[in-house]
């Protein structure tokens, strides 16, 4: 089987494709150029598969990171391959952004945390046992303060592989924490196309028509605390 | 804090050419003022310094309007914005990776937004008359 996976819910723009019966990728690209996804993703994704020599009939699979992540990013890779799946009278899966990021690892045996920066200090994240080549997850996505999740995180023994583009920020609380971390390397530490047609091995296969953005909101107390802070902003900005 | 003196919306354009000096890419300019005070022309101001040649009209229907220049502008009016997560909804967050120039109107409007705004300033229009105004350029320092 041929998985199509694609990544849009940060900056870089990631197209992969894979061969579950080879058990290879056959082309992956990950753009970073700060333009706007709905830009270079089409162009990405046609020069994949023709630089690859797949024609668009051949995938059996459409798969996409269906958050959490940036809301626009997160709508342009679902309507691409929602209207690529409906096309091609195929199925599509959708995978989780941060659990994509876990796959790009899993060759590492051990706990992964993934997380995305959600601004304020604050990462959307999730925490996966690697084992063998296998992912499980240990937790719910959710949005948290980084030194909350370092915290958390200094429950699991052993080194803990950081991946996302919250990684740094979550590593600095865990350093300060004395907890041990390590990044992934570059290449792994971000979205790829690779992690998501991986993840969508797993997942289950929805029609277009199911498939939908999954947006991660801050927790409530969160919410009320920012409020309250903020009210103070606005006293202040009144006189 | 600065303050300016503008008894006509010419002169208005002017003083928002005159603030656009302090700011810089990835800039948040907070506005407060009642409706017709005069925003939208300040920020005509603001990209006209940075070299827009586009319409610059109030975005109170189409919540952002773009205009480009050598720093792209980003003018918002979150009068019908809410929440947190409406503004998230609106692709908000969004534009704040894009590195150019936010022009906020009504960002009172989500009293949690400040927190989310690395480099951020204050524009306060006060309606003296009705041509007249006192406009007040709060740097990030003096803000809070």
């Amino acid at each position: 089987m041929l998985i199509l996976g694609i990544d849009t819910a940060a900056a870089p723009c990631c197209a992969a494709v894979y061969d579950t019966d080879k058990q290879q990728t056959l082309g992956s690209v990950v753009i970073n150029n700060k333009l706007t996804h709905s830009v270079t993703l089409m162009p990405v994704v046609s020069d994949l598969l023709r630089n690859s020599g797949i024609a668009i009939e051949d995938i059996d699979l459409f798969a996409v990171a269906n958050g959490p992540g940036s809301f626009t990013g997160l709508r342009i890779g679902i309507s691409a391959v929602k209207g690529m799946a409906f096309a091609a009278s195929k199925p599509c899966a959708a995978v989780s952004t941060l659990e994509a990021m876990a796959y790009n690892v899993a060759v590492c045996d051990g706990i992964v945390c993934a997380a995305i920066d959600a601004r304020c200090n604050q990462v959307y994240t999730a925490t996966f046992l690697n084992d063998n080549g296998t992912v499980t997850r240990l937790t719910e996505e959710e949005c948290l303060k980084a030194d909350e999740l370092a915290a958390r995180l200094s429950e699991y023994d052993g080194d803990i592989i950081l991946v996302g583009d919250g990684a740094q920020l979550v590593k600095k609380a865990a350093d300060e924490q004395g907890i041990n971390t390590r990044l992934a390397p570059d290449p792994l530490r971000f979205q790829t196309g690779y992690g998501v047609c991986l993840a969508a091995m797993n997942a289950e296969q929805i029609t277009p028509e199911q498939l939908m953005p999954m947006y991660l909101k801050l927790p409530q107390a969160q919410r009320e605390l920012m409020a309250k802070n903020a009210d103070a902003y606005k006293e202040e900005r009144k006189d | 804090m600065e303050r300016f003196i503008s008894d006509s919306p010419e002169e208005t354009i002017e003083t928002g050419k005159k603030i656009a000096a302090y700011l810089k890419a990835g800039d948040c300019v907070l506005y407060t003022g009642e409706m017709g005070a005069g925003k939208t022309h300040l920020t005509k101001g603001i990209a006209e310094y940075f070299g827009s040649t586009d319409d610059v009209t109030s975005p109170t229907f189409a919540l952002v309007n773009e205009y480009d220049g050598t720093v792209p502008v980003f003018h918002f009016d979150l009068f019908r914005i809410n929440t947190l997560d409406d503004l998230y909804a609106i692709g908000f967050f969004d534009y704040l990776d894009r590195e150019g120039i936010m022009c906020i109107e009504w960002s009172e409007n989500i009293p949690e937004l400040a927190a989310y705004l690395t480099n951020r300033c204050g524009v306060n229009i006060v309606k003296t008359g009705d041509n007249s105004r006192i406009i007040e350029y709060i740097p990030q320092e003096e803000l809070c």
